[in-house]
């Protein structure tokens, strides 16, 4: 990663903006602000600290320390970092819950789950 | 001034406000409604109404224009739609069809 700030379509939605409506794009993004609609990203999505995201979120890969009310399903990985709260369901083949978020939600992992744990999960 | 950033390639259908700088490399449908600059880069595409303070355009607007201060159309804008600003500036090169109001004031 060079300098990301130097990128000229790099994508931030700043901490005095509300974006509601559908937002789709096929880079990274950042969230200072507000958004109310779906996101839908071939691209990293950061929720910085502040951030607030209303809505149901599809990205390549999410990293987040802001506020989510909404699903988040991830091609890669969800982060939820210290001081973050996510109140949805997360979907990713990697999902991490650091300590010190607030996650209300549920978790699929999409996991080829080992034979016993299936077997017990069957019954 | 933090300013918010669309890139080239998002799209956004709804509606942008705040009170900071925005500025679009991609594209824009509905309503942005800013306390401050907007700045439609070259190759930014906006079907929207705008108001703001001061709006630039390098690219493209379909839509009507309200900026409270200056409206500025640079030499490779595209623009249709009306404009109403006590400050209308049109280069050379623009291309512009609408109405334009300045006001009273003159």
């Amino acid at each position: 990663m060079v300098a990301p700030a130097m990128n000229p379509s790099h994508c931030l939605i700043g901490l005095r903006m509300t974006v509601r409506g559908a937002l789709v794009g096929e880079e990274d993004l950042v969230v200072e602000g507000r958004v109310e609609g779906n996101i839908t990203l071939s691209g990293h999505l950061l929720i910085a600290e502040g951030g607030v995201v209303e809505s149901d979120v599809e990205v390549e890969s999410a990293d987040i320390h802001g506020h989510v009310i909404g699903d988040v399903a991830a091609a890669v990985a969800i982060t939820i970092h210290p001081g973050a709260s996510v109140h949805g369901n997360l979907r990713a083949p990697r999902i991490v819950i650091e300590d010190g978020a607030h996650f209300k939600g549920g978790v699929d992992m999409d996991v080829d789950l080992p034979e016993g744990l299936q077997r017990a999960r069957g019954r | 001034m933090a300013n918010t950033v669309i890139g080239s390639t998002i799209v956004i259908d709804g509606e942008i406000s705040g009170d900071e700088g925005l500025v679009v490399h991609g594209t824009v449908k509905g309503k942005i409604d800013l306390a401050e600059k907007i700045e439609v880069a070259q190759g930014g595409v906006v079907e929207a109404t705008i108001a703001a303070r001061v709006v630039t355009v390098h690219g493209v607007v379909a839509g009507d224009i309200h900026a409270s201060e200056r409206a500025d159309l640079r030499p490779e804008s595209q623009v249709i739609g009306d404009i109403r600003s006590p400050r209308v500036l049109i280069a050379d090169g623009a291309i512009f069809k609408g109405s334009v109001d300045m006001g009273n004031g003159g």
